[in-house]
């Protein structure tokens, strides 16, 4: 698909004419805090802040989702009706709710993006196990403009986990900065469908403007510092389940559920019912592996009562359970659970020590950093749709 | 000798003597930066500890119900004069047992906002310094370097610190800091004053839109060193759903408004729950708000005196009730 150029001062009539068809999400800085937020007229789009403070998955996985609205009331009784037939039952009125407006979500990350990529898995039924509508719903009637990044930060490690700041996988829209504006390359039919509509505010770029993006991309990709070597690292999760580093490490954890809050990922949810008199919602709300009563069974038990039990929880299933049973890491490397932990508690310290082999000392992780940079740059550009519609 | 140095000491003496298990202070974190809670239970790796105005984390939290690990070791820790006031308020209640502790206190002049900094530069902060007592030395992943003078880029508490001298401790590093005259100075609440100017509407509209962003991750609750219910915690109880599991505007203050209520008279604002915030909300606002009442209306200040009762837990007919 041919690729456009945008002018910087076009960005805003560009989410202007996307707003007409879909509600439009992007970054903003709010009191000096940059989170997504629906775009609105007027409010300027926050790009050089490197990651907002949450991933953007909330507007596709909602933090609370009322999926059900339910009522009791009593059955009318038949006319004339005798016997069995005249006594008065209760009936449940069951409403489902399931609304998936058209959403455009423009300024999110190449790891954000490859948070929805491995959630995807988990809700789309894959290798046969639920197919959650809701999800689904959402992110089928969303479409994802990402933007490369351009000055990673020291707790990015996207390359150690197979990803790019450049990365195409699941984008449908990847726009990348450049003199004066955005060079914009459409992936996805989605995609296409944005560039077509914003007609005559994307133009065709130059030579110029195409490498000019090229050499953006790589630069960026070469201030990704290496993190840990990836090979071996389920294995090795694996045969130190019980080791006691675990627990050294999990000691100054404070057991909150910041780092799965910000992570683009972690997919945990709780259903609850809210019940005024007869009448009630059934919404899902976040949950975490943190939460002390996470997995607590009826019976007072639970598996995972320690802080350092649930902890281990997070990154195994990260690096090991869920690519067991998904095919697909649960860790994009964005690092926002390295920055925002209260404790700054570092999963690429926790992968090093915990997924290296039992006899020998942390791996350093040395990779030569440009070369695994090119090599990103490289698997990106080859990388196509491999979310949803592949 | 150094606070640092005397800190190191402390606590690999107390680890050698088998005086405790292990030993909590501060060490380096991925950069000079970041400064995170340290676990020392080696005497060798007791020189990873450092002192300097960024080791904000009260380490109180670490020795609350549910936290020591195991429950019953022999801990030792480094406190300053806040931290220590969070530590005699559960002294008071008797939430930890004094014989499981050995406190190093840790005279301080003040601790600086990470956050406050942050907003200065474009880049990300990945160096700082202390060249002198007072300055502060930033250097950016860009490459930039600024010196700043601390007092600039203080935490909101300390301009008006009371307490920069530990309150308990088994022995102190170094020398004391100046005491204010507490006798001829109240508590400062000046920054109280813009929120109690507004009128009752306006205050709940703020309200509602500062915990609008409230993710519910309990970061505040949990490094909250008083906050000791954990797994018994009303805002996460789900049956019966007393604080709704709702994330919204309203159901965000109700959870807070519990925070706060619950630990009225036993918060000393050490500005913990401010810090872990990942999305910033001025969470120590309504306590701030809370203990300004309770001075008022009953002249207390809560984890000051080791043999007082908290302000709750006594019953007095003298008590002012307000106007």
């Amino acid at each position: 698909m041919a690729s456009k150029y945008l002018k910087s001062e076009q960005l805003p009539a560009f989410l202007e004419s996307l707003a007409k068809n879909a509600r439009v999400v992007a970054p903003f800085k709010r009191d000096g805090v940059t989170q997504y937020e629906p775009w609105q007229s007027g409010k300027d789009v926050e790009l050089d802040v490197l990651l907002a403070k949450q991933s953007p998955k909330e507007y596709v996985f909602l933090q609370t989702e009322t999926y059900l609205k339910f009522g009791y009331e009593m059955a009318p009784v038949p006319e004339g009706a005798e016997g069995e037939d005249a006594v008065p039952y209760e009936t449940v009125k069951v409403d489902p709710q399931n609304e998936a407006p058209k959403q455009v979500i423009f300024g999110l990350r190449p790891c954000d993006v490859r948070g929805f990529v491995q959630m995807d898995q988990v809700f789309g039924g894959y290798g046969g196990f639920y197919f959650d509508p809701l999800y689904n719903a959402r992110r089928e009637a969303t479409t994802l403009l990402a933007v490369t990044c351009r000055e990673p930060r020291s707790t990015c490690f996207c390359t150690s986990v197979g990803g790019c700041p450049s990365s195409r996988e699941g984008a449908d829209v990847l726009f990348t900065q450049i003199e004066g504006g955005f060079f914009v390359e459409p992936i996805t039919d989605k995609g296409e469908a944005i560039a077509e509509a914003a007609g005559a505010a994307l133009t065709d770029p130059t030579d110029t403007q195409a490498t000019e993006a090229n050499e953006a991309k790589l630069a960026s990709a070469t201030k990704v510092d290496p993190a840990f070597d990836l090979e071996g690292v389920r294995d090795a999760l694996h045969d130190n389940i019980a080791d006691k580093r675990w627990a050294d490490l999990a000691m100054r954890c404070v057991s909150c559920g910041t780092c799965t809050y910000v992570c683009p990922s972690c997919y945990c949810f709780s259903i609850n019912d809210s019940i005024v008199e007869t009448k009630g919602d059934r919404y899902r709300c976040w949950d975490n592996c943190f939460n002390p009563v996470y997995t607590e069974e009826t019976s007072g038990h639970n598996p995972r009562a320690k802080k350092m039990n649930r902890f281990r929880n997070r990154f195994s299933h990260k690096f090991w359970y869920y690519p067991d049973k998904y095919d697909s890491l649960l860790c994009s490397g964005c690092g926002r659970c390295i920055a925002n932990c209260p404790t700054r508690i570092d999963i690429r310290e926790v992968i090093r020590v915990m997924g290296a082999p039992k006899e020998a000392p942390a791996a350093s992780g040395a990779v030569a950093a440009s070369a695994a940079a090119a090599a990103a740059v490289a698997a990106a550009a080859d990388t196509t749709t491999e979310g949803k519609e592949a | 000798m150094s606070r640092q140095d005397h800190i190191r000491e402390f606590a690999a003496n107390a680890l050698t003597e088998k005086r405790v298990d292990y030993f909590i202070g501060w060490k380096q974190g991925y950069n000079s930066s970041e400064m995170i809670p340290a676990f020392v239970t080696d005497p060798a790796e007791a020189d990873q500890l450092v002192w300097n105005p960024l080791c904000h984390h009260n380490l109180v939290t670490f020795i609350k119900r549910n936290m020591p690990e195991p429950a019953d070791a022999k801990v030792g820790l480094c406190v300053k004069g806040c931290d220590s006031r969070t530590l005699v308020a559960l002294l008071q209640e008797g939430l930890v047992d004094k014989d499981r502790l050995y406190v190093v206190g840790v005279p301080c002049d003040g601790i600086v906002d990470r956050r406050k900094l942050e907003k200065m530069f474009s880049s990300e902060i990945t160096e700082i310094e202390f060249p002198e007592r007072g300055k502060v030395k930033v250097t950016t992943r860009a490459g930039e370097t600024k010196e700043l003078d601390q007092k600039d880029v203080e935490l909101i508490g300390c301009a008006h610190c009371r307490y920069p001298n530990p309150l308990y401790s088994d022995n102190t590093a170094g020398p004391l800091e100046k005491e204010p005259d507490r006798e001829e100075t109240k508590p400062d609440w000046s920054a109280l004053e813009q929120y109690e100017s507004l009128s009752d509407d306006v205050k709940q509209a703020l309200l509602e839109k500062i915990y609008a962003t409230c993710i519910r991750c309990f970061a505040c609750i949990h490094v909250c060193p008083v906050c000791v219910c954990w797994d018994k915690c009303v805002n996460r109880s789900r049956q019966p759903e007393l604080v709704s599991q709702k994330v919204g505007p309203k159901e965000n203050l109700l959870f807070q408004m519990v925070h706060m209520f619950h630990v009225a008279g036993r918060c000393p604002s050490c500005g913990a729950c401010d810090r872990a915030c990942p999305v910033e909300i001025p969470l120590g606002l309504l306590h701030a708000k809370m203990n300004k009442e309770i001075y008022d209306m009953f002249g207390f200040e809560p984890g000051v005196k080791l043999d007082e009762k908290p302000v709750f837990q006594v019953f007095d007919l003298k008590d002012q009730f307000g106007d």
